[in-house]
């Protein structure tokens, strides 16, 4: 009995030795600016790492999920991806900032591991080095530029300003958002850079207002447009300008820390909201997120979502490919193409990739917060008709 | 260039420098009884005002809750100088700097452990605050901002009043003054430098308290106000509460005039962050101990 028992412990032990392992890493600002985006992010990839373990995602290989905090500090993206790369052998990295993706992709494509980024600037994908990185979702140059196109329809000629984060993430779709207003027949009349220490807007758009702006576009996280729309709110020009902006600007983040401000604010994402709670991916954002324990806020977060999407990606990609080695992770993802889309069901179309291809779910809705705090579509799913024309991908 | 708009970038420029004022205030405070400057301030700052939002969010009262947490980072302040800053007395200044410099990083590190650490929150703007506010010189001031100011002036006004007429007060610019020559007249040195830091954490609570109440409450943001407002001292004089007060309304007015005149000039604008920096290197070149600032004359 004794021998039988040692027996199947040491089978069960060259098991798990024989067992592969897939590592993935993450890292992006958990603290320090843009953390309130990040944090929620990082708990949805850690979160999704759970549950395709607790659902063995992936029989016969132990996954691996390493989440760390960089501070949106581009040095400290550099050194984790180093380790993960290089002493942990990772299969994919998740990363984050604009400033970060940016400066590692030539190293990205030296190492040849599939990078799937927060950040969703087009610069990403286009251009040199671009072969291992892949954007989740439709890029803020496109969701802007459909905002664009949505102002336009309505008010041909209306004056925009553009107020983006002091940051590449910020300044990434500004050339795009130009040559699409150009073509459009809208001026962009002036682009102003606002972070998140903006304590007091008046300046800014007293300057607006005096200049005739009736649309004004952002390319932010939460925090900062909140504060713009409270200030609008107080000078009383929400009546006289639209608020718009790109993924990072909306969703509950923005209604929690506006309040009634945010009423009216018009977003662009490819995402499923929090209170669609018939679609498959919702549900099981809601599932995951009871399960781990999560606070009500980071569940209704749509970064919650975005960190899921990420993490379901390069799993998912493991598992079609059944090889956790980078190259496994490159040809699973580079799979997801035709009738082999992926759709893990966040967002509003599937998750499509080629090796031309490097943009997932390109499709993306303009939605308007109402009286509730909720974000309701305004358009179907749709891609900008004139968006491979501003940024045709090289 | 529109002078329509000239008033209402004032007014507002003296709004936000009235916060400005009252969260540089604390620096004052510990340089005027120790010659101390205080870099774990902004710190001290984020910790009252999450302190308050933790207290809201359990269900306290808004008022209540800024109350106590102004008591806890009294309390605070006066534990920091106790057991970190009064061993350092006599100690060669760039040492005490050193302290303070690694104080703001353990704060620092204590928050991020915290569930405020990371994230975006904000308070709930209690009833008293939350309705129309006023239209002055054609722009509108919140509630908010209207009481932010009163606050800010109310206690600046109360530290003025207590530096130029309390027993107490006097006694701290004495020891600010002259330290051996306090000690040998029986002042308790050590008490007031444990007073100086526990008002100044006092005052920390409620500056981000408003901040938080207006603009949201970021960890980042809240201790990056500690140094956004370390120019407001500078001009202003170091040992000068009046100085903070001018500094603050004078580097909040540059802010916006910067903000409604030049950013548009400027490609992606920004001028508000640099601008004030500009006149402060031009007013240290003429007066290098601020606007308000002691004269410090050595006689050898």
């Amino acid at each position: 009995m004794k021998r039988a028992a040692a027996l199947s412990a040491l089978l069960t032990l060259s098991l798990a030795a024989a067992q592969k392992t897939a590592t993935i890493g993450w890292s992006g600002a958990i603290t320090g600016p843009t953390s309130d985006a990040g944090a929620s992010y990082a708990a949805g990839v850690e979160d999704y790492c759970r549950y395709a373990v607790s659902q063995n995602t992936l029989p016969g290989i132990k996954l691996n999920c390493v989440v760390r905090d960089d501070q949106y500090n581009n040095a400290n993206t550099q050194r984790n991806f180093e380790d993960y790369v290089g002493n942990m052998n990772a299969s994919a990295f998740l990363g984050y900032s604009t400033g970060g993706t940016l400066q590692l992709k030539s190293t990205i494509q030296e190492v040849k591991v599939p990078t799937l980024p927060g950040s969703y600037h087009i610069g990403n994908v286009d251009g040199a080095d671009s072969q291992y990185i892949f954007l989740p979702i439709s890029s803020y140059s496109e969701q802007l530029v459909s905002l664009v196109e949505y102002v336009a329809k309505k008010d041909r000629g209306a004056k925009i300003a553009l107020v983006v984060n002091p940051s590449p993430f910020g300044r990434a779709p500004v050339d795009d958002v130009r040559k699409a207003a150009q073509r459009l027949g809208v001026q962009i009349v002036d682009v102003q850079e606002v972070g998140g220490n903006n304590l007091d807007n008046t300046a800014l758009l007293k300057r607006f207002e005096s200049a005739g702006v009736k649309y004004v576009l952002n390319q932010n996280t939460a925090g900062p447009v909140a504060n713009i729309l409270k200030d609008a709110k107080r000078l009383n020009l929400l009546g006289k300008m639209q608020f718009m902006g790109a993924h990072y600007t909306g969703g509950e983040d923005l209604t929690r820390l506006a309040g009634d401000a945010a009423n009216n604010f018009i977003w662009a994402t490819s995402y499923y909201m929090f209170d669609e709670a018939d679609k498959p991916g919702i549900q099981l954002v809601k599932k995951i997120g009871a399960a781990n324990n999560r606070k009500p806020d980071t569940i209704r977060s749509v970064h919650y979502t975005s960190g899921m999407l990420a993490a379901s990606i390069a799993i998912e990609a493991i598992r079609r490919s059944k090889d956790p080695s980078a190259a496994g992770v490159y040809k699973g993802i580079t799979s997801m193409t035709g009738s082999r889309a992926f759709n893990p069901g966040f967002t509003v179309g599937p998750v499509t990739f080629s090796a031309k291809d490097h943009i997932g779910a390109e499709s993306l809705r303009l939605l308007q917060a109402d009286s509730t705090g909720n974000f309701k579509a305004i358009t179907g799913a749709q891609r900008s008709a004139i968006f491979p024309l501003v940024h045709p991908l090289k | 260039m529109n002078l329509d708009l000239l008033p209402q970038l004032l007014l507002a420029g003296v709004v936000i420098g009235s916060i400005y004022a009252l969260a540089a205030l604390g620096f004052v405070l510990i340089y005027k009884s120790s010659r101390v400057i205080n870099f774990a301030h902004g710190q001290v700052i984020a910790t009252g005002a999450f302190i308050a939002f933790a207290l809201t969010q359990s269900g306290m009262n808004f008022w209540l809750a800024g109350l106590l947490a102004m008591l806890a980072t009294f309390a605070l302040g006066m534990l920091i100088e106790r057991v970190f800053l009064r061993r350092m007395v006599g100690e060669p200044i760039i040492s005490v700097i050193m302290v303070t410099i690694g104080l703001a990083s353990v704060v620092d590190g204590l928050l991020h452990l915290t569930p405020y650490g990371a994230g975006n929150f904000s308070f709930t703007t209690p009833a008293a605050l939350s309705g129309a506010g006023i239209d002055l010189l054609g722009t509108q001031l919140s509630r908010v901002q209207l009481a932010g100011v009163l606050a800010a002036l109310a206690l600046l006004g109360g530290f003025t009043y207590f530096f130029n007429r309390s027993t107490m007060g006097i006694t701290m610019r004495a020891v600010a003054d002259d330290q051996m020559a306090a000690m040998s007249v029986g002042t308790s040195v050590e008490r007031v430098f444990a007073l100086a830091w526990a008002f100044a954490g006092l005052t920390a609570a409620a500056a981000g308290v408003i901040l938080g109440l207006m603009s949201g409450l970021t960890l980042t943001g809240l201790a990056g106000i500690g140094l956004k407002v370390f120019p407001v001292v500078i001009l202003g004089g170091l040992d000068s509460v009046l100085g903070a007060i001018v500094g603050g309304i004078l580097i909040g007015v540059l802010e916006n005039l910067a903000a409604g005149y030049l950013d548009g000039l400027v490609p992606g604008g920004g001028t508000r962050d640099v601008f004030p920096f500009i006149v402060l290197l031009i007013v240290l070149l003429l007066r290098p101990y601020g606007l308000f600032g002691t004269k410090e004359i050595e006689r050898v």
